[in-house]
C-alpha cells in the first residue's frame, strides 16, 4: 500500500523535474471504488506536489457508476483543482497548455463497444494537440485479451487523427503503434516480467509531429521470482551468490527443487533468515525440495540406533506419490535434524 | 567375573583385617548369626566399586567412634583369563590402585575402569547413591530388597541396552529416548495428547476462522454496495429517459376529455330521472282523482240506503208498539193471582202453628205433673234419709272396740273358771235358820262359796271363823280379774253402753238401718240420676215453658174451620209465581225492545238527514266538478309525459356512460401509475445516494484488501503450523514404533531367560517383559497377574528370577556378571525354597553367586550335599571367622 503512495509522489517529482505540461492518467488511478477517506485524502495530496494539471479518466476498478470513488471524492472535497476527473466522454480543451483531450472514460465496469469511436468525428481545435485518452484492451494485440471487454481499436491513433493515444489497462509497458502506447502500472504489484513499474514521457513538437516517448523507472520494488534447482553441492553455493545479488527491498519468490542434505538444508535455512531481512519480502517454496539424509548428516547428528531408522523411513516417505505425505515427511525430517544439532551443537561449528 | 578373596581392615564393625578366601565358581554361601557381619561384606564390596575412594560422605564405613580409622577394602577377581586386584582406602590416606595382571591403575583412572566394566557411575558429589549402581544395583541385592525390582531395572537400563547392544547390533540410539521427549514437547505446543490442535495452532485456526467470518461479511458488504450502485445507475437512466419526457400528461388530457363527455351524458341521465319521477306523480294523481269519483259515487247510493233503513226501522216500532197493552194486562193478572196465592199459604202457616203448640203445651202439661210427682217423691226419700243417718250416727260402734270387750269378757269368764278351780270351796249347810255371817254378809242354807280372799265367818255366837285361801296364783288371778274388769268397763262407757250385750244390740240395730239407707239411695238414684238440684231445676224450667205456651195459646185467634192442606197451597202459590215471572218476564223483554226499535229508528232518521244535507251542499257538488276537470287534465299531462323519457333514453343509450366512466378510470390510473413511478424513482435515487455516501465512507474495498492480505498471511501461517503439526505426530509416531521394535529384540532373549528359570518353579509359566524390560505380567494356568499384585513371597522369588535372566542376558553378551545375595529369599515357604535352590544352582554353573544368610538350615542340599564338600567347608571357616568379631568385646 505505502508502495503506491511513494510511486505518486515519485511521479509527481518527475513530472515538476522535467516540467512537464500534463500528467496524463488512463484509467485505474485507484484500484478498488471504496476505500477510506484517508486514502484518497492522502493520494489526492501527493498528487497536489506537481503542479500542473493532472489529466485523469476513470478505468475499469474506478468506473464513473452512479456512486463512485470519484463521487466520494467530490464529497470529500479532496480533489485539487489542478487535478481534472474527466467522467463523460467530451472534449476537454487546456488553451494554457495547447491540449485537446479527447477522454473514453468508463461509466461501467465493462462495456462491450469501443468508447473511443467518438473520437473519430470530434473536432478540437487546430492549434491544440490532439491526445486521445482511453482504457481497456486493443483488440488482437494484448496476449490475453481474446475477448476482453472495454475494447479500442488499434486503429483508433489513425482513424481518429490522434497525436497520442495515451492507454490504461494493461499491466505492463508496450507500444501499440508510434502514437499508441501503454505505459503499465508504475509501481509493479505482480510477478510478470512486462516492463512494469515505469511512466512513459511523450514530447511531441507541434500538433502531427511524431512523438517522443521515453520510459521512466518509478517503481519502488521488484517483483522477483526464481525457480532453482539443486541437484549437485556446487548448486548449493551458486543459489546463495544469486540471493546476494538480488537488489535490496525487492520482493522474492523463491521456489527451490531438486535435494539437499541434511547439513546443507540448515545451511539453506540460515542464509534464507539472513537474505529474508534485506527484502521488502522473501516467501520460499522447498516443498519440492527433497531431503536427502547422507551417512554422514547421519554421523553428525549422532542420528544412530532406531533414530537412524527413522530418519531412513522418512526419507523413503520423501519420495512416495502422495504429495502430502511427501511434505510431512519432508517436514519431519528437517525437524528431526533441527533437534538433533540442538543436542550435537557441533555439527553447527 | 568371579571374585577370589575379599579382605576388610578399620571397616565398620571389623577393626581388624577379615579376609575371605578361596571363593570359587558357582554358588559360595556364607551363614552366620545376626549381626556377625555379612551385611558388612556385602558393604565392603559395594563401597569399593560404587564410592569415590576421595569422597568425604563416606564415614560411615569407619568402625563406630574411630574417627581415626581408614577404611580400607581388597578384592581379587578374574575377568576374562585377566586377574584385577582392586585396592581401596577411604577418608584417611585415601588411595585406590588397580591391578590388572601386571598394569596398574590408580585413582580416578582405576575407578572409571571398574565403573566401565560393571557398567555403573559415580555420584558426582557425596556418597553413591542407588540411581548410580546400574547394573550392580540389579544384580547385588541389599537384605530385604529382592522383592523390589521395577527401580533398579531402570537405574540399570542405560547400562543394559548398551551392554546388550553389542548382541543386538547396532540398532539403540544414544539420544533416543531424549529425543522423543523432545519432540513431545514439541508436538504438544501444537497438538493435545488426542491429536486437537492447541496453543498457538488453535489460536491461529481460530483467528483465521475470525477473519473468514469478517470476510465473508465485508464481501457481502461490497456486493450489496455494487448491487445499490447499479440500481443507482438504472435509476438516473430511467429518469433521464422516461421522467424528464412526462408520459401522464396525454393520459391526464384525454381523462379530462371523457369526463366532459360522461357529465353531458349525466345531465341527461338527470333529466330523465326527474321526468320519470314526474310521470310518478302524475299517476299517483290520477289515481287520487278517480278515488275521488268513485267515493263521491259511493256517497249518494249510501243515502239511498239509509231512506230504506230509516223506513223500514220505523215499521220496526210500530210493530212492537202493538204488544204493550197486551202485555200490561197480563201481567197484572197474574199478579192478583200470586197475592191471592201468597194469602192462601200464610193462613195455612198458621194454623199449622197453632196445632203444633197446642200439641207441645199438651205434652209439657204431662211432663211437668211427672216431674212434680217425682219432686215430691225425692223430698221425702232425702229426709228419710237424713233421719236414718242421724240414727246411724248415734248408735255407732265401734268394731274394734266391740271386738275388745268381747275379748275382755273371754279372759275374764276364763279367769273366773280358774278362780274356781283354785279357790277354797266353802261349802255349807246349815242348819235352817240359822245363818252365819260370811264378812258381813249373812248366810243360810245350803250353799257354797267359793273363797278366794282371806274371809270371816262370823258365825253367830260362835265367833267369827278366819279363812285363808292358799294357793299361790290367787293373787295373781285376782288382780288380773281386777284390771280387766277395770278396762271392761272403760270400753263399756267408750261404746256408751253398759254391757256387751247392749253393744252387740246395737250392732244388729246399725245393720238394720244401713241396710235402710242403701234401699232409700238407690231409689233416689232412680229418681233423680242427675242429682236432686236437677230434678228440682227440671221441674222448675217446665213448668216455665208451660206457663209461657199457655200464654202463647192465648194469644193465638182461634182456628178456622176445615183443614188446610199445606202443600197443595205451596204448589198453588209456585204456580203463581211461575206465571208472574213470564208475564214479567215477557214485558220487560217487550220494554226493552220497545226502547231499542226507538232508538234505531232515530238513529236511521240522524243518519240519513245527514248525509241528505251533505249532498245537498254546493260545496260537495262544486268539488264533484272540480274533481272532474282534474282528471281529464291529469291525463294529458301523463300522455306529454311518456314521449319525452321516450326520446331522451334514446340520447343517453346512444352516449353510454359506463364505458365513459371506465375511461375516465384508465386514463387517470395510467397518469397516476407514471407519475407514482416517478416520484419512486425520485425517492430510492435519494434513498440509494444516502446509503451508497454511508456506504461509500467505510472504505469497504480498502477494509476488504487489508483483511484479504491478512487471512492470506495468517492462512500461511496456518498451513505451516498444521503442516509442522503433523510431521512432529509422524516423528513422534515413528519414533515409538521403532523404540518399540528395537524393545521387542530386547524382550525377546530376556524373555527366554526368564521363563527358563520360571520353569523350574512353575513348569509352563510365563513372564513378560515391558518396553523398559522391567518384569510385568506373570501368567500361570490362564490366570494372569500384575508383578506388584503378588504376594511378598512371590515377588522375591520373580525379584531373583528376573535378576537371574538379566545376569544371563549380560553373560551372553560378554559382559562380567557377579551375583551377590544378602539374606535373600526369607519369605519363601519350604517346597519354593527346594525350587529356588534348583533355580540358583542353575544359575551358579554360569555366574559366580554370593549369598549371605542367617539360616544355615534352609539353605541345605543348595549344591547337593557332598559334591561341594569345599563349600561346606569353607563355609564353616567362615562361620568362625564371622563369630570371631562378635566374641570380642567392644
Amino acid at each position: 500500500m505505502e508502495a503506491r503512495f511513494t510511486v505518486v509522489q515519485r511521479i509527481a517529482a518527475l513530472a515538476t523535474a522535467e516540467a512537464v505540461d500534463a500528467v496524463l492518467v488512463a484509467g485505474d488511478l485507484f484500484d478498488a471504488q471504496n476505500l477510506s477517506d484517508r486514502t484518497l485524502h492522502r493520494t489526492f495530496q501527493l498528487m497536489a506536489a506537481y503542479k500542473g494539471p493532472w489529466i485523469v479518466i476513470p478505468g475499469n476498478h474506478d468506473a464513473a457508476l452512479a456512486d463512485s470513488v470519484w463521487t466520494q471524492a467530490r464529497r470529500l472535497g479532496a480533489i485539487p483543482a489542478n487535478v481534472h476527473i474527466l467522467l463523460e466522454p467530451k472534449l476537454a480543451v487546456f488553451a494554457e497548455q495547447k491540449i485537446a483531450i479527447l477522454p473514453a472514460p468508463l461509466t461501467q465496469r465493462q462495456t462491450y463497444h469501443d468508447l473511443t469511436e467518438w473520437f473519430d468525428g470530434a473536432d478540437t481545435p487546430a492549434d491544440c494537440l490532439r491526445i486521445g485518452l482511453a482504457h481497456g484492451s486493443v483488440s488482437g494485440q494484448l496476449p490475453e485479451s481474446a475477448d476482453a471487454p472495454n475494447p479500442i481499436s488499434p486503429a483508433r491513433a489513425q482513424t481518429a487523427r490522434l497525436d497520442y493515444l495515451a492507454l490504461g489497462d494493461w499491466h505492463g509497458l508496450k507500444q501499440i503503434d508510434e502514437r499508441t502506447w501503454y505505459s503499465g502500472t508504475p509501481e509493479q504489484e505482480r510477478f510478470k516480467d512486462n516492463g512494469a513499474g515505469h511512466v512513459l514521457l511523450v514530447e511531441i513538437e507541434k500538433p502531427s509531429a511524431p512523438p517522443q516517448v521515453t520510459p521512466h523507472l518509478v517503481g519502488q520494488h521488484q517483483w522477483i521470482k526464481r525457480d532453482f534447482t539443486l541437484a549437485v553441492e556446487s548448486d548449493l553455493a551458486n543459489l546463495f551468490a544469486e540471493l546476494l545479488q538480488l537488489p535490496d527491498m525487492s520482493v522474492v519468490d523463491l521456489t527451490l527443487r531438486g535435494q539437499i542434505t541434511l547439513l546443507d538444508h540448515q545451511r539453506l535455512l540460515q542464509t534464507l533468515t539472513a537474505v529474508q531481512a534485506r527484502h521488502r519480502s522473501l516467501q520460499y517454496q522447498l516443498a519440492d525440495l527433497r531431503l536427502q539424509p547422507t551417512e554422514e548428516d547421519i554421523a553428525a547428528l549422532h542420528a544412530d540406533g532406531y533414530v537412524g531408522d527413522v530418519v531412513e523411513a522418512l526419507r523413503q516417505r520423501q519420495a512416495s506419490g502422495d504429495d502430502e505425505q511427501a511434505e510431512t515427511a519432508r517436514e519431519a525430517l528437517a525437524i528431526l535434524a533441527d533437534l538433533l544439532s540442538q543436542s550435537a551443537p557441533e555439527v553447527k561449528a | 567375573m568371579k571374585i577370589t578373596r575379599l579382605t576388610v581392615n578399620q571397616f565398620k564393625q571389623f577393626r581388624q583385617p577379615v579376609t575371605l578366601d578361596n571363593l570359587t565358581d558357582g554358588i559360595n554361601l556364607f551363614v552366620g548369626p545376626n549381626e556377625s557381619g555379612k551385611s558388612t561384606l556385602v558393604n565392603a564390596i559395594r563401597a569399593a566399586f560404587f564410592e569415590r575412594y576421595k569422597s568425604t560422605g563416606v564415614a560411615n564405613l569407619q568402625p563406630w567412634g574411630d574417627s581415626a580409622a581408614a577404611p580400607e577394602v581388597e578384592i581379587d577377581f578374574e575377568w576374562q583369563n585377566q586377574t584385577w586386584k582392586l585396592q581401596k582406602r577411604f577418608l584417611k590416606r585415601q588411595r585406590c590402585d588397580l591391578l590388572i595382571d601386571q598394569q596398574h591403575f590408580s585413582g580416578d583412572q582405576a575407578e572409571e575402569k571398574l565403573a566401565d566394566l560393571l557398567g555403573y557411575q559415580f555420584a558426582s558429589k557425596g556418597a553413591s547413591k542407588a540411581e548410580h549402581w546400574g547394573i550392580p544395583g540389579l544384580l547385588w541385592v541389599e537384605q530385604g530388597c529382592i522383592q523390589n525390582i521395577h527401580l533398579p531395572v531402570d537405574h540399570a537400563g542405560h547400562h543394559l541396552k548398551s551392554a546388550l547392544s553389542g548382541t543386538l547390533g547396532d540398532i539403540t540410539s544414544t539420544g533416543g529416548d531424549e529425543l522423543i521427549a523432545r519432540v513431545e514437547n514439541e508436538r504438544a505446543a501444537l497438538l493435545t495428547k488426542t491429536g486437537q490442535p492447541t496453543g498457538e495452532l488453535k489460536k491461529i485456526q481460530q483467528e483465521c476462522e475470525q477473519l473468514q467470518t469478517q470476510l465473508i461479511e465485508l464481501n457481502d458488504k461490497v456486493q450489496r454496495y455494487r448491487t445499490s450502485v447499479d440500481r443507482l445507475g438504472q435509476l438516473l437512466q430511467q429518469r433521464d429517459e422516461i421522467d424528464s419526457q412526462q408520459p401522464w400528461l396525454p393520459y391526464r388530457a384525454k381523462a379530462k376529455e371523457a369526463e366532459a363527455a360522461l357529465a353531458a351524458a349525466q345531465a341527461l341521465q338527470n333529466e330523465q330521472q326527474r321526468d320519470q319521477q314526474a310521470l310518478k306523480n302524475c299517476h299517483s294523481n290520477l289515481e287520487f282523482c278517480q278515488q275521488q269519483l268513485r267515493d263521491f259515487e259511493q256517497r249518494a247510493q249510501q243515502l239511498s240506503q239509509r231512506d230504506a233503513e230509516k223506513t223500514k226501522a220505523a215499521r220496526a216500532l210500530a210493530e212492537c208498539q202493538q204488544f204493550t197493552a197486551q202485555l200490561k194486562q197480563r201481567r197484572e193478572l197474574a199478579e192478583q193471582e200470586f197475592q191471592k196465592a201468597k194469602d192462601a199459604l200464610k193462613a195455612a202457616r198458621e194454623q199449622i202453628n197453632r196445632r203444633n203448640l197446642q200439641r207441645e203445651h199438651d205434652r209439657l202439661s204431662e211432663q211437668l205433673n211427672q216431674l212434680r210427682q217425682n219432686h215430691q217423691a225425692t223430698a221425702e226419700l232425702q229426709a228419710a234419709l237424713l233421719k236414718l243417718r242421724a240414727q246411724l250416727q248415734t248408735q255407732a260402734v265401734d268394731d274394734k272396740q266391740l271386738a275388745r270387750l268381747k275379748a275382755l269378757h273371754k279372759e275374764l269368764h276364763e279367769i273366773h273358771i280358774r278362780e274356781q278351780a283354785i279357790a277354797t270351796r266353802l261349802q255349807y249347810d246349815l242348819q235352817p235358820g240359822k245363818s252365819i255371817q260370811i264378812d258381813d254378809q249373812a248366810i243360810n242354807g245350803t250353799g257354797e262359796q267359793l273363797l278366794l280372799k282371806s274371809t270371816s265367818i262370823s258365825i253367830p255366837g260362835v265367833g267369827t271363823l278366819q279363812i285363808h285361801p292358799g294357793g299361790k296364783d290367787i293373787n295373781d288371778l285376782l288382780r288380773t280379774r281386777e284390771r280387766l274388769q277395770a278396762e271392761a268397763a272403760s270400753v263399756l262407757t267408750q261404746l256408751k253402753v253398759t254391757s256387751l250385750a247392749e253393744a252387740e244390740n246395737h250392732v244388729t240395730q246399725n245393720q238394720q238401718v244401713a241396710a235402710q239407707i242403701d234401699q232409700h239411695q238407690t231409689r233416689l238414684q232412680m229418681l233423680a240420676p242427675k242429682g236432686v238440684d236437677a230434678v228440682v231445676s227440671d221441674f222448675k224450667l217446665a213448668e216455665q215453658q208451660h206457663q209461657s205456651l199457655t200464654e202463647e195459646l192465648a194469644k193465638l185467634p182461634d182456628a178456622p174451620a176445615g183443614a188446610i192442606d199445606e202443600r197443595q197451597v205451596e204448589t198453588a202459590l209456585a204456580t203463581a209465581e211461575a206465571v208472574l215471572k213470564t208475564a214479567e218476564n215477557a214485558n220487560y223483554e217487550h220494554l226493552r225492545e220497545l226502547a231499542l226499535r226507538e232508538r234505531e229508528c232515530e238513529s236511521a232518521n240522524n243518519e240519513w238527514q245527514k248525509l241528505q244535507a251533505e249532498l245537498q251542499s254546493p260545496e260537495h257538488q262544486s268539488r264533484q266538478r272540480e274533481s272532474l276537470d282534474r282528471l281529464s287534465h291529469l291525463k294529458a299531462e301523463e300522455n306529454q309525459l311518456r314521449n319525452a323519457i321516450q326520446n331522451r333514453q334514446k340520447q343517453i343509450d346512444s352516449a353510454n356512460p359506463a364505458i365513459l366512466q371506465q375511461d375516465v378510470k384508465r386514463f387517470t390510473n395510467s397518469a397516476e401509475s407514471l407519475e407514482n413511478e416517478a416520484a419512486n424513482r425520485t425517492v430510492e435515487i435519494s434513498t440509494l445516494q444516502v446509503q451508497l455516501e454511508t456506504l461509500g465512507a467505510q472504505g469497504l474495498d480498502e477494509a476488504q484488501n487489508t483483511i484479504e492480505q491478512e487471512f492470506k498471511r495468517l492462512s500461511q501461517r496456518r498451513q505451516q503450523l498444521q503442516r509442522r503439526a503433523s510431521a512432529l505426530d509422524l516423528l513422534l509416531n515413528l519414533l515409538r514404533e521403532n523404540r518399540q521394535i528395537l524393545t521387542r529384540q530386547l524382550q525377546t532373549p530376556l524373555q527366554k531367560h526368564l521363563n527358563h528359570y520360571l520353569n523350574l518353579l512353575f513348569p509352563g509359566a510365563t513372564l513378560t517383559v515391558d518396553e523398559n524390560l522391567r518384569p510385568e505380567i506373570l501368567t500361570r494356568q490362564n490366570n494372569n497377574a500384575d508383578l506388584n499384585a503378588l504376594s511378598f513371597g512371590a515377588r522375591e522369588q520373580m525379584g531373583l528370577i528376573s535378576r537371574l535372566a538379566y545376569a544371563d542376558l549380560l553373560n551372553e553378551a560378554g559382559r562380567p556378571t557377579l551375583i551377590i545375595l544378602d539374606d535373600a529369599l526369607v519369605h519363601c515357604d519350604g517346597e519354593r525354597l527346594e525350587q529356588m535352590k534348583r533355580v540358583l544352582f542353575d544359575a551358579g554353573e554360569r555366574h559366580q553367586v554370593i549369598l549371605f544368610s542367617c539360616h544355615p538350615e534352609r539353605w541345605r542340599g543348595l549344591g547337593g550335599g557332598g559334591e561341594n564338600a569345599r563349600q561346606w567347608k569353607m563355609m564353616a571357616i567362615v562361620f568362625a571367622v564371622l563369630l570371631l568379631p562378635c566374641l570380642q568385646p567392644r
